[in-house]
């Protein structure tokens, strides 16, 4: 039987190389792409004919699309619509391969539970938010780590830590991700052994497998909760980094 | 665990992550959803506007109302007033012919008053003169000598008065 850590591993479906780095075609790439094409078909089905009172799939589309503005709304102000599409965008894409991966075929495969993925998107956020803070405050960003109204002893050493905290954002963001996601599917597969071993007992077949299995059953339902609230809490962090960016508290 | 084996996973999937990313953010987001971004500020517009609209509309009636209620009192008002006028106006009628029928009677009453008393007079100076004859004859009866005519006469009065 595979093992619970199985799951994670990378199957090269078509290799690639480019200039020493391996490039490879993967089953994550594959589920990035389907992530992408399940995206791209519910957001174009959904604005192809926009209409003032909408339709079923707009109405959907437009659901979310306003839950990200409220949520810019609420902790950025104004100036946070600008963002909505990119804060959307990582919404979406986490949110689609969180749930992708909740499929429940031997083939399918979580891309947010590798750390690679997960770091590359908060890098994509931590970028933008360098490049925004500095943009609209020049060295007038490194403020954000100044505590307002205390001595230079104290301050200074007050700097030091938000400057680290700061600079770790991007892992504690990827981090949290990976970990949501790889500890539930390590879950739900360690269960899901337990269903095959106890339930291939040999004296009371099938009998000691339906507790694990209801196990399973309501662990599903809590990994997609899970998988939901993890894509809510990328994107409103990825939002609080931005607020600090734009309005420097 | 196959995601700290850094060496074979990491770069292909950031290569990956970086391709879906780009065309999810530039070739579908970026196209779709600031045609929804429109179509919903173009709701918000509309909604405020009929809002606006049926606030508009609201405040007219309301004006409307009260130059109504305005116009009402106005009108209670004067008809309040022209009705004191009428009576106020009546009453001073009455009270004019009140004092006129009072002066009317008070001279009719001054003129019988007068009557009576030219009457009156007359009568007692027809009596005076009755009277004077009267003793005048029962003087000369009795005495056989005629007194004068002036003696009786203040005799008379006297005894009238008296």
């Amino acid at each position: 039987m595979a093992g619970p850590m199985e799951q994670f591993e990378l199957e090269t479906i078509h290799p690639i190389e480019a200039g020493g780095f391996d490039l490879s075609f993967t089953n994550s790439s594959l589920w990035m792409l389907i992530a992408l094409g399940v995206i791209s078909l519910f957001l174009f089905v959904g604005t192809a004919r926009p209409q003032l009172v909408p339709g079923r799939m707009q109405a959907a589309v437009e659901y979310l699309y306003d839950f990200v503005r409220k949520m810019l709304d609420e902790n950025v102000g104004p100036e946070g619509r600008r963002f909505a599409p990119l804060i959307f965008s990582v919404f979406i894409f986490v949110l689609a391969c969180n749930l992708l991966g909740m499929v429940p075929w031997v083939g399918s495969f979580t891309p947010t539970s590798h750390i690679a993925v997960t770091l590359g998107l908060a890098i994509i956020v931590f970028a933008i938010v360098c490049i925004v803070g500095f943009a609209r405050h020049g060295l007038k960003f490194f403020t954000l780590f100044w505590p307002a109204g205390s001595g230079v002893l104290l301050g200074s050493f007050v700097f030091v830590i938000e400057f680290l905290s700061f600079l770790s954002r991007p892992f504690t963001l990827a981090i949290r991700l990976f970990a949501n996601m790889t500890a539930g599917h390590v879950l739900l597969k360690v269960f899901g052994t337990f269903v095959v071993g106890l339930g291939s007992f040999g004296a009371l077949p099938y009998v000691f497998g339906i507790l694990p299995l209801a196990v399973n059953v309501a662990l599903t339902g809590l990994e997609v909760l899970i998988a939901v609230v993890q894509a809510y809490v990328f994107a409103l962090l990825a939002s609080l980094y931005l607020n600090d960016a734009i309005n420097l508290h | 665990m196959p995601q700290f084996d850094f060496a074979n996973v990491f770069w292909s999937q950031l290569f990956w992550l970086a391709i879906t990313f780009s065309i999810l953010y530039f070739g579908v987001v970026k196209l779709t959803l600031p045609k929804l971004g429109r179509v919903m500020e173009d709701r918000e517009t509309k909604v405020t506007g009929d809002l606006d609209q049926a606030e508009e509309a609201k405040a007219s009636a309301d004006a409307l109302e009260e130059a109504h209620v305005a116009t009402l009192n106005k009108a209670r008002d004067t008809a309040r007033g022209s009705v004191a006028e009428a009576k106020a106006e009546a009453a001073k009628a009455i009270d004019k012919k009140v004092k006129a029928a009072d002066k009317r009677a008070e001279a009719k009453l001054t003129k019988a008053q007068a009557a009576i008393d030219t009457a009156r007079n007359k009568a007692l100076g027809q009596i005076e003169a009755v009277a004077a004859e009267n003793a005048s004859e029962i003087v000369t009866k009795l005495t056989g000598a005629k007194p004068s005519a002036a003696t009786v006469k203040k005799a008379a009065k006297a005894a009238l008065a008296g």
